[in-house]
Formats: structure tokens, sequence, C-alpha cells
């Protein structure tokens, strides 16, 4: 039997089970939305609402690889932070919220990142890499397709 | 809760602590202009057009959510705050694509009232001439983007008073839109049509089909009336112009619905397709012919003196025709649909304090849906629980914690007992269970629907009987505007000497009848109704009471009989 709670209550759980269903799926396609739908007892408006608001989350498919590049104010001064996401979209060939052919990396900007004494800073899925320069950035994306 | 001071552009006031500035000023009879607010519903202080200059406060702050507290001192009418709405209306304005003189809502839309009101004539700010989509997949309204606010209203609506939760928002900032289910055309939402978010939208952004263009606000009056589709006998307003009714909205003044009607209410009467009977007709050995009325009633009065008459009297008509049925026809007077309920119900705002529904043979949904949405906002927002016990259709289904067959009752009467304040929701078919639950459980709450919208008048009136096929060979049939005849009505009447129907559509009456006399559907109809609660309803009748009217034709009957 699905327990029922009250509406602030499930809303609370709303976030976390996005974030679970976008880290199973890839990215949270109509199918894992209905599940969380379903599961939380929210109304899918209300699920799809809250998926679209906030920019961690994605309902269109990514790349294995997804480069969220800081365009917060502190990166966006910081030397060489405006080439950054230029560099990134000569070298790969794809603009933000595109995906290279291969299926490997999407681009997008964020806002802050929390880094910013130690911008310009990019997060690979999970990980954080700061300070970063061009050099660092062809050494991380041949390490990444080569692993 | 204690009372606190208040004082609003000087006019000092005594309101409850908690209340809101605006609430507050409402009551001291001062006008607050708001966009997003509407009093059915939560604020949310989306638009910030009720800005207002509070003391001790370093900000305008939205009399819509604000809270009194005692010595409270407020200003609404100060520089700063009309151009504070100034600057609201004007980026409103320059959002989306808004030129009233195109929109079927000018004349009546809250954006252009305020606009007027703070004397706005021209744009500040370059437009952005947004390419926005038109959604009419729907049958009765359409959604026009273009004209949209983002007040939340609609969403607010569906959310908080249907429960149904079908609306919501994508994305975020200039890129808001205003979305059915994941982002769906509104057509292929699980949208029930009941349309409170039209009834509650302040712009043109939702549009009835069938009423656009016909009427601004001072074209046209309001008639409080009842809606007798159903027996929860929910209040409504007919909206008129040149005594035509072109739209109907709830009366959020009336009990038992506050505001809220369904499908069935709002949209159908006025978009029935069937063939109406405009003249009494009769069947003569060469097809049917319009008649006079005296003629016609003439004809019948004939039959019912001689025959052995049963008269079956439809739950959608008045008390007044009931009243004169049951005192002047002759022979056996029976109901179409079905008898009252046995049990005396318990009213309908039982339900918004009931912390577990159980459902019982009943679809109650499509059968009762004003009430299907107290259990829908109640399971949304209090966490109350519904059972669904036999047979009760598939549509209540993503509210429901468990569905159980009629024979495993038992096993589910433990957790009823525990509930603080459980209320069986039933009609006929489920009132045989409810009472069984009702012995086990003591002081449970039963909402017994009746069978049509005024099976109780028609009770109260002196039919009690259900129809039976036997005893008869002529046969009077009040049907007014009923959709589904029992068959075994049809048979036995079509097997009978004479048939004759009072009905507002000619089908499938025609293929049975010898005589059809006219009868005005329900909106255009004056008289009373009882609902299921017991409470006398008036169907004001747009159209003066003429000699067409249903209870006169039948007075002018009885005089023949």
């Amino acid at each position: 039997m699905t327990k029922v709670l009250p509406d602030p209550a499930k809303r609370a759980m709303l976030l976390t089970a996005l974030y679970i269903a976008q880290e199973q799926y890839g990215s949270l396609t109509p199918d894992a939305l209905e599940r969380v739908s379903a599961r939380l007892g929210i109304s899918p408006a209300q699920v799809y609402e809250t998926a679209t608001f906030y920019s961690m989350f994605r309902t269109q498919p990514a790349g294995r690889y997804v480069l969220q590049v800081c365009e917060g104010l502190s990166c966006y001064l910081a030397d060489g932070a405006e080439n950054l996401a230029a560099y990134i979209q000569n070298k790969l060939h794809i603009c933000p919220g595109e995906t290279t052919t291969d299926g490997l990396f999407t681009l997008q900007m964020v806002q802050c990142l929390a880094s910013c004494s130690s911008s310009p800073a990019m997060r690979v899925n999970d990980t954080l890499y700061e300070n970063l320069t061009a050099d660092r950035v062809d050494m991380l994306l041949d390490e990444l397709r080569g692993g | 809760m204690a009372n606190v001071n208040v004082v609003i552009n000087g006019i000092a006031g005594s309101v409850p602590a908690g209340t809101t500035v605006l609430e507050a000023a409402r009551q001291l009879h001062v006008d607050i202009p708001t966009l997003c607010d509407h009093p059915a519903i939560q604020p949310i202080g989306a638009c910030r057009m009720c800005l207002v200059e509070i003391e001790k406060q370093r900000t305008l702050q939205p009399a819509c959510t604000f809270p009194v507290s005692e010595g409270i001192v407020v200003k609404t009418d100060t520089p700063a705050t009309m151009n504070a709405r100034r600057f609201v209306l004007q980026l409103l304005f320059s959002e989306r694509n808004h030129f009233c003189m195109f929109c079927q809502m000018s004349g009546s839309c809250e954006l252009q009232t305020q606009a007027y009101k703070h004397g706005l004539d021209s744009w500040r700010y370059d437009r952005a001439f947004p390419v926005l989509p038109l959604d009419a997949t729907r049958q009765y309204f359409i959604m026009d983007h273009n004209r949209c606010i983002l007040c939340r209203r609609c969403i607010r609506a569906c959310d908080q008073l249907v429960g149904n939760a079908t609306l919501g928002l994508k994305h975020r900032g200039a890129n808001t839109m205003i979305i059915a289910d994941m982002d769906v055309p509104f057509g292929e939402s699980s949208c029930i049509s009941c349309g409170t978010c039209l009834q509650v939208c302040p712009t043109g952004a939702l549009i009835d089909r069938a009423s656009a263009y016909l009427g601004a606000t001072a074209e046209v009056k309001r008639v409080k009336s009842t809606c007798t589709h159903c027996s929860i006998g929910c209040g409504t307003e007919l909206v008129m112009r040149d005594d035509r009714v072109i739209r109907i909205e709830g009366d959020w003044t009336a009990e038992p619905n506050h505001g809220l009607i369904c499908e069935m209410g709002r949209f159908q009467p006025l978009n029935d397709k069937r063939a109406p009977v405009t003249k009494p007709m009769v069947k003569e050995a060469d097809g049917w012919h319009e008649t006079s009325l005296q003629a016609a009633l003439e004809r019948v009065a004939t039959n019912l003196k001689t025959g052995k008459v049963t008269t079956v009297v439809s739950g959608l008509a008045t008390n007044e025709a009931a009243q004169i049925i049951a005192k002047r026809f002759p022979g056996a007077k029976q109901l179409m649909e079905g008898q009252a309920p046995a049990v005396t119900s318990s009213p309908l705002k039982d339900m918004d304090a009931a912390d577990l529904f159980i459902v019982v043979n009943t679809d109650v949904a499509h059968e009762y849906p004003v009430a299907s949405f107290a259990i829908k906002r109640s399971v949304h927002l209090r966490g109350a629980r519904l059972y669904l016990v036999g047979d009760t259709g598939d549509s209540m289904q993503p509210w429901t914690s468990r569905s159980i067959q009629e024979a495993q009752i038992d096993a589910l009467l433990p957790i009823i007992e525990g509930a603080q304040n459980p209320v069986i929701i039933c009609g006929k078919k489920g009132e045989a269970l409810a009472m069984k639950i009702a012995k086990v459980v003591t002081g449970i709450k039963i909402v017994d629907l009746a069978p049509a919208g005024n099976t109780m008048g028609l009770v109260q009136a002196g039919i009690r009987q259900q129809f039976s096929a036997n005893g008869f060979d002529t046969c009077y049939i009040l049907a007014a505007e009923a959709q589904d005849a029992p068959q075994e009505l049809l048979e036995a009447c079509a097997q009978a000497k004479f048939t004759a129907v009072q009905a507002s559509y000619k089908q499938p009456w025609m293929d049975i009848a010898q005589v059809i006399l006219p009868t005005p559907v329900s909106h255009l109809k004056c008289g009373t109704f009882v609902n299921f609660e017991g409470k006398t309803g008036v169907v004001n009748a747009a159209a003066a009471c003429n000699a067409n009217g249903e209870a006169q034709v039948l007075e002018q009957l009885a005089n023949l009989l």
C-alpha cells in the first residue's frame, strides 16, 4: 500500500527523487518523471515543473560527460574565463546545450559553482575542476576520451 | 484569534490577527488593486499589483500575503505605490502580446481594467513580440499563451479547489509557460473539463468557445440559478445577454459547491447537439406533425382519462411539475432514475474534514464530479486516504490508496474504525454496503447521493416508486432533457396503447411516443429543486416563466383531466 503523505512532505522529497532518477536514467525522460510522479503521489505537472525549473536537471538526453561551465561573475572576470566556453565550443564543435555527435560530451552554461576563489571553474558530471586554462582543458578532455 | 488594531489610509479598524493586509483593507472598504489574487484560492504574491506602503517596512510589501500585526499602519495610494503598480503593468504589457482591441476579453479583462485605472496610454518598454502558441485542442475552451500573465490562478484553482493538479509551469523566468501534465496538448491531458481555470482567468488567456465575443461584463447580466444535472445541486450563475444564456459559471457564494461546477453543469447544457423539441408534435398515420399546444394537450387528456395510466418522472423535473403530477394525474407515478436514498445523508461539507474516504459502488468522478473534487483536494492537500470498494470506475485511481472488491470489506473494517473522520460516499448501488459498514463503525458519516438531480424533490411531492414495466397501457413520461432513458421504460412504452412524452430533445422519444410536448432544458426552467442534502435550490430561468414552462404545460393538461 502506498503511504499517502500531506503535500508539503511529498514535495520535500521531490528534489532528491528527481536527482536519483536522473542518475539512474541519465536524464529525466518522461518515463523517469512518471515513475517519480507515481511513487511520490505528486501530479505529473508538478513533477515536470520542478524538473524544468532547475538547471541541474536535464529533461533531454545528455552525453556521457556533461561539461558545466560556470558563467558566474567571478569566473566571468577571471583571466581567460570568457574564452573558456568559446575554447570548448571550438574544440568540440558544439554550442551550449548541444552534445557531440559521438555522444561523449554535452556543453552547458551554468550559474555559480561556488568556486569563486579558484575561478574559472567547470563541473564534469559530479567532479569540480578549478583554475582552468586551455591546456588543462585539453588534458582533461583527452583523459576523458581515453577513459 | 485575538483582534489587532490596524490603520489603512487613515481609517482605523480591528481585524483578527493573521488577516492579510488585503483582507483587512477589504473589510475597511479600501480598494487595493490585484491581479493574481482570487478570494477562493491561496494568495502567492506573484503579480505585485497590490504593493502597499507599510510603516517600519523598508520596501513596499504585497498586501495579499502580508499578515497584519498590532498597530500596523498601511498606505495604499501614495505616489510610490502608484508608480510601482504602473511599473508592474508596463512590464506585464511589454512581456507578451496584449492587444486589447483584438481580444475577446476586452471589457471584461482585469488586466485591461487596471491599465485604464492606472492611466497606461502607451508602452514604456520595447515589446518582445514573442511567438507563442495557441492551444485549441480542448473541446470547450482555448488556451492563448499570448494573453497569459502567469498569475497562476488556473494552476492554483486546479490544484487547491479541484484537486486535479493537471496544470503547472515549465522552465523559468521569461521562458515560463503554463503546461498541462508533462507539457502535452491540453486536450490530451488529465484535464476533466470542469472549467474552473477558465472561470478564474483574469485575462483572455483562457477563452470559452461558446461565449467568446458574445458580450463583455457591461453587456451581460448574471442570474443566480441551480444546476440540476446531479443531486449535489450546485449554485450557478447564468451569464445572459438579451435573454440568451451565453455561459454558465459557478456561484462562489453558493452552498455546497462554493463556486465549483463540472463539465455537466458548465459546458454540456450549452453544447447539446441533440435535436430540440420546439413545438408540440403528434404522430399521425403519415408521420410526425407539429401542432398547437391545445390540440396536443386535448389528445393526451383523452387518452389519460380512458387508459390505465402510469406517469414516469425524470429527476430533471421541477418540484412544481412533480406536485401537479402527484396531485392531479391519474394512475401510478414513478421515478425514472431510481429511488431516493434510504439514509439521511451527511452534507457535502463534511467531506472537507474527512481523513478517510470510502467510495462504494459509485463512479463518483462521473456521476457526482463536484463530490469527487472534495475527495481529490483532500487527498492531494491534506493527505486523506481514499478506498474504492466494488464497481467505482477508473477515474479516481491516481488518488486511491487501495481498491478492493465488495467481498473483501471485512478486512477493511479495522482500518475504517481506526480513522478519525471516515466518510462513505455512495449512491443507491452502494447503500446496502454502506449501511453494513455503519453498523460496525458507529458514527461514520455517509454521503448518500440521489440518483438524479431532483429525486429528493419528487419524493417530497409524493412520487416514491421505482419505475416498473407492468400494469399500464397508457404512459406519460416527463423526461425533460434526460439522456439515458432506461431500456426497460422505452420497451414498455413502445408496447403501450398510448405514450406521451414531455421532453426537451426529440430522441429517443420519437420512436416510442404518439405525442411529444416541449419542455425547457434545465437552465431555462423556472422552479425549485431539492438536492441530496434536502436543501431547496431555485432555478431561475433566464426567460420569464411563460405558458410553455414545464409546470405551466402540466397545469393546462391537468385542467383538461
